[in-house]
């Protein structure tokens, strides 16, 4: 039988575990019983040493590995890791668990990438060892687990609000009778057996609900309570000094996480920065450049403008390689930050109608937060991590909260974020620009006017240098966006 | 629709009508935590942040200023004044019969037809909220241009914007349902219209109400003329829900593309800005709506409900035409 502390290490059972054998002054004991779960797993390769985790703290990173490499890496070997899908690796593994848990909560906050990667290893973790059960074990488990985590017989759907409100769940993925989620095969079929007509009932419970939602909202529910876990951990580091043991992994996860970031994004050559291209924009965005009328103003400088040219300009390809950077990973030093990216922003700002800054200048506090660097007036390398570095919002939050804005033109049709469409825009108009430099010099080599190519090429990008970057601030009062154009 | 309220007229309208008693409870309980807001000029809300300790106040300032334009906040505050140390807010739902994606009275402003169309949608909109979602406490209001559905459960009103943009979504019906499911490794293809219940209810609700309601002048982007021409053409089946033979005789291709396109559609159906504003003001029940001399009113029973008996203030029938 499988234990719930497999999949939810959150749980009374995986409490007690740690209670019974969490002493945080051995972690980095070595430990041969876990070494023979380790040795005995099925499927694991033996290959390697370092393969082979010998001890809580070891282990804890291991599982930090699995996932980047699982992500990130062409080359990733389930075998390397099967030990982390044995069951016989319960109680050691929850250790290892509280140990992340701790480490990431006493060195980052709660809105960090290192925050949001453990919490999303812990949903793909529980994935990936549901795939090892039997059905039978996989129903069980999930069904004591959901009982554990939804105390009364019929959950509200309000019950999973935090969960809906980080989107980890859709309202409209599930079903619902006189607000309550309809879970249970009994309830279902008592609730639309009179009203399904032509089709088996349990058949259609099978279908739409069964086991796929089930272990849903089981694994989004571990996953917040993950979350929430690293949040009051976080609290309590403020007020309690925290074990040197846990500083320690601490700042080994750091390391790693940011060795194994630029090594895979620089592989993959995302992690460039690239100078703007304002005529590779969307509509929404050379809308909002232009100036924006109250009421819109806040949201389209704030929660558009600032994500979409911060990632634009240093890291347009975050949608493809689906990791979590921090803008000190592509600009160490912030020159890009504050010298190209805040100008254009503040000048939009200021273009609005009235200026933004005028009514509301604790909105500059909102686009460093907006930028990873918490609540303050400038970004600074000390304060990273304070929030989340975020993405552009996508073209339906935008046609919610930005109707004015959405404009859509032929290529807005293809593409869901204007993030994506700044990117195939940008490829599409330098392939256009390859072939006419290409068509130009077969026809007439001599008579390339050079100067006037620079002067095109410095109307098309934005990259105000430290210099420029004074004067496009001060020039902004007296011309409109299309100016970018 | 009536002409403009005068200055007048407005006075007349709050010294000899209006009567603050007839706030509906909702607002009066609990309305020193409401930020208030008027429009003098007929330009818009200018002058905010305005609290009202008691009714004695607000009805004196009501009668001395007869403002163009009352508003109310949808937002209970700590310090109502600072629009501050938000508590709550009710959630809200505006059809405005203006603004509804598919009308078809095709009318400059608002008309019986599209008002109609509007108490319709409102109902459909109700359903929903107290059918699955189970939500008590739905108060339903005459804007004077069509209808506000406010939401003073307790449940929802600290929700966030992005649960509030979520059940929108759900009521509208503009997310398409899917229709491939599987267990057990294998998959099987279900369309909206065969579940009847939950979600894809909504959805064929919705959808059905689209299609009965598409007028020629109405423009799809992903849908050819032939197409629009052959929905038209098949329509009839809806009315007596045979959706096999509606989808067959457009093809399923097509099918997959106008259903896309009206759950786009159907998000037209709710200014979406005002249901994920937790700080909205939103036009006082029981103020005039000056524009078009209509009194901003609570519906208590919406299919009797009829705003051109029960919404004009006096002085409309004793104008001089």
């Amino acid at each position: 039988m499988v234990s719930v502390a497999f999949l939810n290490p959150l749980s009374d059972k995986a409490e007690q575990i740690v209670r019974d054998i969490g002493d945080l002054s051995k972690i980095y004991d070595k430990n041969s019983d876990l070494i023979h779960a380790v040795d005995t797993s099925k499927s694991q390769s033996m290959s390697d040493n370092q393969n082979i985790p010998e001890n809580y703290v070891e282990l804890a990173i291991k599982r930090m590995e699995w996932y980047i490499k699982k992500k990130n890496d062409k080359n990733y070997n389930y075998k390397d890791y099967a030990f982390l899908f044995n069951r016989e690796i319960t109680r050691f593994d929850v250790v290892a668990f509280f140990i992340l848990a701790q480490a990431i909560g006493i060195k980052f906050n709660s809105n960090s990438r290192e925050s949001k990667l453990f919490v999303d290893l812990q949903g793909n973790i529980i994935e990936e060892r549901l795939e090892e059960l039997s059905i039978s074990e996989r129903r069980d488990v999930c069904q004591k687990i959901l009982d554990e985590l939804i105390l009364q017989d019929n959950v509200k759907w309000t019950f999973l609000e935090e969960i809906l409100s980080s989107k980890k769940i859709s309202l409209h993925e599930l079903i619902l009778d006189k607000g309550e989620i309809i879970l249970d095969k009994e309830d279902f079929l008592e609730r639309f057996s009179d009203k399904i007509s032509h089709r088996n009932p349990e058949r259609m419970y099978e279908l739409l609900i069964g086991d796929p939602v089930k272990e849903l909202i089981m694994i989004k529910m571990i996953m917040q309570k993950t979350e929430d876990y690293v949040k009051k951990v976080n609290e309590m580091s403020q007020k309690v000094e925290p074990h040197p043991y846990l500083l320690e992994v601490g700042e080994k996860i750091s390391k790693i996480l940011s060795e194994n970031i630029k090594y895979y994004t620089t592989s993959h050559g995302g992690m460039k920065g690239f100078k703007l291209n304002s005529e590779a924009f969307p509509p929404c965005i050379k809308l909002t450049l232009n100036g924006v009328e109250s009421g819109n103003r806040n949201d389209a400088i704030v929660l558009l403008l600032t994500s979409f040219l911060s990632y634009a300009r240093l890291y347009p390809s975050i949608f493809r390689d689906n990791v979590s950077v921090k803008i000190s990973d592509v600009d160490p030093e912030l020159k890009i930050t504050q010298n190209e990216i805040l100008p254009l922003i503040y000048d939009a700002a200021q273009r609005c109608n009235p200026p933004l800054f005028d009514d509301d200048p604790q909105e500059k506090l909102n686009i460093t937060a907006k930028l990873g660097f918490g609540v303050h007036e400038l970004p600074e390398i000390k304060n990273e991590g304070e929030s989340k570095w975020y993405t552009p919002m996508s073209c339906d939050k935008i046609k919610i909260h930005l109707p004015a804005l959405c404009k859509p033109d032929k290529t807005c049709k293809k593409i869901g974020n204007p993030l994506s469409y700044y990117k195939s825009k940008s490829w599409q108009l330098n392939k256009q620009g390859d072939n006419k430099e290409k068509s130009s010099k077969d026809k007439d080599k001599n008579n390339v006017d050079k100067s006037k190519s620079d002067q095109d090429n410095v109307n098309k990008v934005i990259n105000p240098s430290p210099d420029k970057s004074v004067k496009n601030t001060k020039e902004a009062d007296t011309l409109n966006g299309s100016d970018f154009n | 629709m009536n002409e403009p309220a005068t200055l007048q007229e407005r006075r007349r309208y709050y010294r000899e009508e209006w009567n603050v008693k007839k706030l509906p409870d909702f607002i009066k309980e609990g309305m020193e935590q409401r930020e208030f807001g008027f429009d003098h000029l007929g330009k818009g809300p200018n002058d905010r942040y305005r609290i009202f300790r008691s009714l004695e106040y607000l009805k004196r300032f009501m009668r001395y200023k007869s403002p163009f334009a009352a508003y109310c906040s949808v937002a209970f505050y700590d310090k109502p004044f600072k629009r501050a140390d938000w508590i709550k807010s009710e959630l809200i739902f505006d059809v405005d019969a203006k603004d509804i994606p598919i009308r078809t009275c095709m009318c400059d402003n608002v008309c019986e037809v599209c008002l109609g169309e509007a108490k319709e949608i409102v109902s459909g909109l109700i359903d929903t909220l107290k059918g699955d979602l189970g939500l008590k406490d739905i108060h339903v209001i005459y804007s004077g241009r069509g209808y506000h559905l406010r939401v003073l459960d307790e449940t929802v009103m600290k929700m966030d914007s992005d649960i509030r943009a979520q059940i929108l979504k759900y009521l509208v019906g503009s997310e398409v349902p899917r229709s491939e499911y599987g267990t057990e490794g294998e998959k099987y293809q279900l369309e909206h219209f065969s579940i009847p219940f939950g979600y894809p209810k909504v959805f064929t609700q919705r959808f059905k109400y689209a299609v009965l309601h598409l007028t020629p002048n109405i423009e799809m982007e992903n849908i050819s003329p032939a197409l629009f021409k052959k929905v038209l053409k098949n329509r009839t089946y809806l009315l007596t829900d045979e959706w096999g033979l509606f989808r067959k005789n457009i093809g399923p291709i097509n099918y997959k593309k106008l259903v896309k396109e009206i759950g786009a559609l159907n998000m037209g159906l709710v200014d979406a800005k005002v249901s994920i504003d937790l700080k909205r003001i939103l036009r006082l029940p029981t103020s005039l709506h000056s524009k078009v001399s209509m009194k901003c009113m609570e519906v208590q029973n919406i299919e009797k409900f009829d705003p051109f008996k029960e919404a004009v203030p006096k002085f409309v029938y004793e104008r001089d035409d």
